[in-house]
């Protein structure tokens, strides 16, 4: 039955029509939303809709002591949670004029490492998802979980370490850690041609990937895109090799660059990097042993620390791009500003409403995790 | 080209505006020397082999930006930091733009004031500053003049104060706007009995 104030509408005809994409779908990333106009199969406008996974981390941090951020930073982002510690904790140093021991930075390296190489197989198996691959998204996870494994052996924690500290990392490596850790990396390494067989060369993934979500270099860097999909773009920038921090600079690794700009390149760049954060690990495995001395720097009471005034740039290079904290204090016990730059805050937002038009509805998801986006970067 | 004729001796009566653009003038390789001697609307430091702060009046940002990309190489616009500096009634606004070329970051710090709080956009410069100034708009509260895009995209259902400025407290709201409920379970009244129980320190006790 018809209300009583019903009254039909006269349109004329159409073949376009609205739908709303997530924010519960598998498609996407996280809780994230999309509202597209469609005809027929075919996007013509797409309007990203943010703000599921707001929890307001930046304004929690102006209300906490410093050091208690720190349990906070990784939270923003689940699947790569170790470069929000380190670059918080890089952040506060630069201010408070601290000096990190040798040590302490190549244990950060290797932690940072680690996580990218979690990040990426999680990363890989969700797009393999999306075209309708399942295996490839249980053997990432379930290769990954290997690495939580050593994750838990050295922070305690499996996804948020809460491990490092300014001025260094809290505990240090455990016996045998490297030794474990190393016959994990002979074994991911051994599992990368079967990925490649699985996914990487695998007909359905490159016929599915190709010329999917294309951009061109000028396109991405206009569009403020960074990390692997500006890689997969043809342009070699690293922040870890042009703007390095810790001990970066001492390390001999690939930038993996891909010229293509489809969701195939991205995913082959992150497949290079892959082998490029084994081959990182293996240094720090070696090196490790060799230096000695302590894993952190003296720091006043961190229960009543006043950072002195200053504020502070920092960039990392998380697994998913650049990303960056620009931290204000004013000498308190508490930050005064905490601003969070996640890489995703251009790819998940611009970057994705761009590419998705005029691509087909099936695609979005595949544009979505072929940019690896992750939707709390943008909502903090 | 030769701006002296154009604008007279620097110093006197020169606007900020005019500043940058004798600065633009200039040769690439010299004019970061050149933003370093006593010129009055933009202080220049640099922090470390790769980071500049450049601090510059509001007038004359969009300039400076615009040199910097078009003169520079600073292509990339990393990110836009909003500071609110309330006992000055002012909000910062902090333009971080990275080189790919000679590989440095600048921050470009700028004031306006809180009240009305509008400034202009630079979307025209850099594309990725819509998504900054959105959230900016709707976290602090200042309008940028020629965004593209103002509307709500975090705090959809969110009528109240822009929560990032600090005169918003969110537990004075929350104590507001929602009532305490009394929790007292009772696997806690049994930790009680034995002499346990939830420990919290007097100054921190809700009434």
């Amino acid at each position: 039955m018809r209300p009583e104030n019903y009254q039909a509408r006269s349109q004329p005809p159409s073949n376009e029509f609205e739908l709303n994409f997530g924010p519960n779908h598998p498609g996407i990333e996280g809780n994230y939303a999309f509202r597209v106009k469609l005809n027929g199969d075919e996007v013509l406008e797409a309007r990203a809709d943010a703000g599921y996974l707001h929890r307001g981390f930046e304004k929690l941090m102006e209300g906490r002591l410093w050091i208690q951020n720190i349990a906070l930073v990784p939270r923003i982002c689940v699947p790569d949670p170790v470069p929000m510690e380190v670059c918080y904790s890089l952040a506060i140093e630069e201010i408070g004029g601290l000096d990190v021991p040798e040590r302490a930075q190549w244990i950060r390296v290797m932690q940072l490492e680690m996580s990218r190489l979690a990040a990426h197989l999680f990363a890989f198996g969700g797009h393999a998802a999306t075209t309708g691959m399942y295996t490839p998204m249980f053997w990432g996870v379930a290769d990954r979980d290997l690495i939580l494994d050593r994750f838990e052996e050295l922070t305690g924690g499996r996804v948020y370490s809460i491990y490092n500290i300014p001025g260094g990392v809290r505990r240090d490596v455990p016996d045998g850690f490297l030794e474990r850790l190393s016959s994990l990396l002979d074994y991911l390494e051994s599992r990368l041609p079967d990925y490649d067989n699985l996914f990487f060369t695998n007909q359905v993934f490159i016929t599915r990937a190709r010329d999917v979500g294309t951009m061109t270099q000028e396109q991405a860097l206009s569009w403020g895109v960074t990390g692997p999909n500006l890689r997969a773009t043809g342009l070699a920038f690293d922040v870890r090799r042009d703007d390095p921090y810790l001990v970066y600079d001492q390390i001999d690794f690939d930038i993996a660059t891909e010229p293509g700009g489809d969701a195939l390149s991205r995913n082959l760049v992150r497949r290079s990097e892959l082998k490029q954060s084994i081959r990182i690990l293996r240094q720090v495995i070696e090196r490790l042993p060799s230096i000695k001395g302590p894993i952190r720097c003296p720091i006043p009471n961190p229960l009543a620390w006043n950072v002195p005034a200053g504020e502070s740039y920092t960039r990392v290079e998380s697994s998913k791009g650049e990303l960056a904290y620009y931290v204000v204090s004013t000498g308190g016990d508490k930050p005064y500003r905490v601003h969070v730059r996640g890489p995703s805050s251009m790819h998940a937002v611009q970057v994705l409403e761009k590419l998705a038009v005029g691509s087909r509805l099936e695609d979005i998801a595949q544009i979505m995790f072929s940019l690896d986006a992750c939707p709390p970067e943008v909502d903090r | 080209m030769h701006r002296s004729g154009i604008f007279p001796a620097r110093g006197i009566t020169e606007t900020a505006q005019e500043t940058v653009y004798r600065i633009m003038s200039k040769e690439l390789n010299i004019w970061l020397d050149d933003l370093l001697s006593d010129i009055e609307s933009v202080q220049f430091k640099r922090k470390s082999s790769r980071r500049v702060r450049v601090d510059v009046g509001s007038e004359a940002l969009p300039a400076l930006l615009e040199l910097l990309q078009g003169r520079a190489s600073y292509v990339h616009l990393s990110a836009i930091s909003c500071v609110d500096w309330i006992e000055e009634d002012e909000f910062e606004l902090v333009y971080h733009v990275w080189s790919y070329e000679t590989q440095s970051l600048v921050s470009a710090h700028t004031r306006i004031p809180r009240e009305p709080g509008v400034y202009l956009s630079i979307y025209d410069l850099y594309q990725p500053a819509a998504f900054f100034e959105r959230d900016i708009h709707e976290m602090f509260g200042v309008f940028f003049e020629g965004s593209p895009d103002m509307e709500k995209f975090i705090l959809t259902e969110w009528n109240g104060p822009p929560p990032m400025r600090k005169e918003f407290d969110s537990e004075a709201f929350v104590n507001q706007t929602f009532s305490w409920e009394p929790y007292h379970p009772q696997w806690l009244k049994e930790l009680e009995e034995e002499g346990g129980g939830i420990t919290t320190r007097p100054e921190d006790v809700r009434r």
